[in-house]
């Protein structure tokens, strides 16, 4: 798990931010499978040189999304529901993506029809060959 | 709480008492060289070799040996009691010479001499090993004292330069703070006293066993040994603790300006400008712990006076120094900001 | 427990106040930084919190009760400047330590001071400046303090031991102890501290969450087609602090709102917008010196 999770305080995307995003791409990615317990506020604060109060605020975060779920006295762990977390996950990461991606095409003034035919290409490139690309 | 002053205390009470074993050190050689002048019999030996000297030993019940000498061609009779380290009794009776002096009572540290004349014959008397006033102790160990005294009295200002952040963020108020440190001062002067007065107390050891004089004047020294170092040590505790910043400076300067207005009383009134000048310096010199100090006092036959007139106001002073300027040093100290 | 709650301190040198009016409060666990420029009264904000210097006025509350000398059993200090006893060696200052208080650990001073790198039997005078930082920190560490008052913790460190001062910085935080400090390497502050508070010419004159800030303060920028442009009022936004133009570019410092103010930007006319994210550094020079901190960013993006 830490050797998965890194932060880059001098980003300007909030810390506690940074390790949503991470844990979230790590259980997407099945890294951290459902039920695997995360280490510990305390632990991951000092592996990664941050603020526990950050990393608390991470968690809480994640929790409140149903990322993952605390057990009072036995940690956190990623959550087991009957909806399993990581397909969900996986679409909510892809569709920030590319939300993003439209929004920069969009601003620098592209039409629906250009973005069509780049989004058709990247698509053909990604999706055709490899079985499991990287949506980036 | 007062680690770092007892730090400096050790390390003034070190160089002090290297310089006393120096002291001893040297009091050693002088012992072994003067090794075989040390017999008071040897002292006399000379007498006894005039071919007309008769001499005779005996030893009294009580392990004194006596040495009698006779002349009777020089009309010279001599008594020699050695008590041995107990010192030694000589009693010398010759006709008058102008060395003699009609009578004289003489005290070199533990020696005394009495010469009185009766008629054309004049009797010497000398003790050595006599009682000796703990007033000379005294002196020797005041001046060391008042030394570390000079040198310790800036324990505030030491820590106003540049540790303030250490010292003041302990748990302890300031005023226990300042006070533990002067303290453990007091503590480190009076060992000075006491270490000074046992180094010269071991140099006599090696010549005669010492018979020392507590009584009288004696006892007023000792007292005013003690409390004049430590007024001396609040005076300047006030000035370095007001002046931290020059703390080296005063506790230089200032025994050499004491000194200098301790001279200028004794300028003669022979003009309206020295009259001023003694003036102020006379008022200054109030102020100074070391202008009560004396324990004898000139009287008005020119000798010394030693009967303790006025002892009481004097150690009083010395009291209210220690006091008075102790409170000046605290008052400041409460309002040092870092 | 162990908060502090700095209310409108004030303290003033002659006539020249070095901390104006500043109020701060450090909840219990939680590591504050203090961010300003040289000058900009950290140090004397320090000194007046541990009762080293006298407040002109203002009140400053531990867990709710002034300082008295027995707090300082429970609060360490780290002074910004070289405090220790030249003529002493570095055992002897632990040693000082552990006369003085109660709960001081010697074994683990020893401990920090070995790994920091520091010979404990040398006299503090053979030391250089970043070792004696470390010999002040390694016994505040060993205190078991409640709080810590760090004022420059890594000042003269190499950058293995300014990361090994943030992890100890953590370390105390993860055991819900309370650290207050300052710093001029703000990537530091940035990793440690949850909240900060910018101090200028002594005044807060920003302060809150970290994360929080960089998450409300962005600067969007726009294109418009003509340098002749309007801004139909957006500059007049309370939430809109700065505004600079380019020639055709506008770029908008924002503290919150970003999306809402773009798209007002995008109804005027302006074409390429974006929000841009802010790290610590640029959000301190935005409130320390406007100036720089454009040219900054500027160039910054020219060269990503």
């Amino acid at each position: 798990m830490p050797a998965v999770l890194t932060v880059d305080p001098r980003s300007g995307v909030p810390i506690y931010l940074q390790i949503i995003e991470q844990v979230k791409r790590s259980v997407a990615l099945g890294v951290l499978r459902a039920g695997e317990q995360l280490p510990t506020v305390k632990q991951l604060a000092i592996d990664l040189t941050v603020n526990p109060n950050t990393v608390a605020r991470a968690y809480r975060e994640l929790e409140r999304e149903a990322v993952i779920e605390t057990a009072t006295g036995r940690g956190s762990f990623v959550r087991t529901d009957e909806v399993e977390a990581s397909p969900r996950v996986a679409v909510e990461i892809g569709r920030d993506a590319i939300e993003l991606a439209l929004r920069e095409a969009k601003a620098v003034g592209l039409d629906r029809d250009e973005v069509r035919a780049i989004f058709e290409a990247a698509l053909e490139r990604w999706f055709s060959e490899l079985p499991k690309g990287d949506s980036q | 709480m007062t680690y770092i002053e007892w730090l400096r205390i050790r390390n003034c009470l070190k160089v002090l008492a290297i310089i006393l074993v120096i002291l001893v050190a040297l009091a050693v050689v002088l012992r072994v060289s003067v090794a075989r002048y040390m017999s008071p019999a040897q002292w006399v030996h000379h007498i006894a070799l005039d071919p007309g000297t008769h001499e005779s030993n005996v030893t009294l019940p009580d392990g004194t040996k006596r040495m009698i000498l006779d002349n009777p061609g020089e009309q010279m009779h001599a008594l020699i009691d050695d008590h041995g380290s107990a010192g030694t009794h000589i009693e010398v009776t010759e006709p008058s010479s102008r060395a003699h002096k009609e009578k004289s009572n003489v005290s070199v540290g533990s020696i005394h001499v009495v010469e009185s004349r009766h008629g054309t014959m004049t009797t010497t008397i000398i003790d050595t090993n006599g009682a000796v006033p703990m007033l000379y102790y005294m002196a020797i160990a005041d001046i060391f004292a008042l030394i570390v005294a000079t040198i310790l009295a800036a324990p505030l200002a030491r820590e106003i330069n540049g540790h303030l952040e250490l010292t003041l963020t302990k748990p302890i108020s300031r005023l226990r703070y300042a006070l533990g440190a002067i303290g453990v001062d007091v503590v480190g002067i009076l060992a000075a006293s006491v270490m000074t007065v046992a180094a010269f107390y071991l140099c006599q050891l090696l010549f005669e066993t010492p018979r020392l004089d507590f009584s009288g004047v004696n006892t007023r020294a000792i007292l005013m040994g003690i409390a004049c170092p430590l007024a001396w040590y609040a005076m300047l505790c006030a000035a370095t603790t007001w002046l931290p910043r020059a703390y080296g400076a005063l506790l230089g300067l200032i025994p050499l300006g004491l000194l200098f207005v301790g001279l200028l009383t004794l300028v003669p009134a022979s003009n309206v400008v020295a009259l001023f000048v003694h003036d102020v310096a006379w008022v200054i010199s109030r102020f100074d712990p070391l202008t009560y100090v004396s324990v004898a006092t000139p009287n008005s036959e020119g000798s010394m006076d030693y009967s303790g007139a006025n002892f009481g106001f004097r150690i009083s002073m010395e009291a209210l120094f220690f006091v008075g300027y102790g409170a000046l040093a605290l008052w400041r100290w409460q309002r040092v900001e870092a | 427990m162990s908060s502090i709650k700095i209310s409108n301190l004030r303290k003033i040198y002659g006539s020249t106040p070095a901390v104006d009016d500043l109020s701060l409060e450090v909840p219990s666990a939680s590591v504050f930084g203090l961010l300003g420029p040289n000058g900009a009264g950290k140090t004397t904000t320090f000194k007046c919190m541990l009762g080293l210097a006298r407040p002109s006025s203002g009140e400053i509350l531990y867990d709710g009760k002034p300082l008295a000398p027995e707090s300082f059993e429970r609060i360490a200090y780290v002074p910004e400047r070289n405090v220790l006893y030249d003529w002493l060696t570095v055992d002897e200052h632990v040693e000082m330590n552990r006369r003085a208080f109660r709960a001081f650990d010697p074994a683990r001073a020893r401990e920090l001071l070995s790994q920091f790198g520091v010979d404990h039997r040398k006299r503090v005078s053979a030391l250089s400046k970043g070792m004696r930082t470390a010999v002040m920190v390694a016994c505040a560490f060993a205190r078991n303090a409640e709080i810590l008052v760090l004022d420059e913790p890594t000042g003269g460190l190499d950058p293995v031991n300014q990361r090994h001062v943030l992890s100890l910085i953590i370390n105390e935080a993860a055991k819900g102890n309370s650290v207050i400090f300052s710093s001029h390497q703000i990537g530091q502050v940035e990793r440690a501290a949850e909240m900060i508070a910018i101090i200028d010419r002594g005044k807060v004159i920003l302060s809150g969450l970290v994360d929080d800030l960089k998450a409300d303060r962005k600067i969007v920028e726009g294109i418009f087609p003509d340098v002749a442009f309007s801004l139909d009022g957006i500059a007049n936004d309370p939430r809109v602090l700065r505004v600079d133009r380019t020639e055709r570019i506008v770029r908008l410092l924002v503290t919150a709102g970003a999306g809402e103010i773009a798209a007002r930007l995008s109804a005027s006319g302006a074409t390429g917008i974006r929000a841009l994210d802010l790290n610590l550094e640029d959000i301190f020079l935005y409130a320390v010196s406007p100036v720089t901190a454009t040219t900054d960013i500027v160039t910054k993006e020219q060269s990503s």
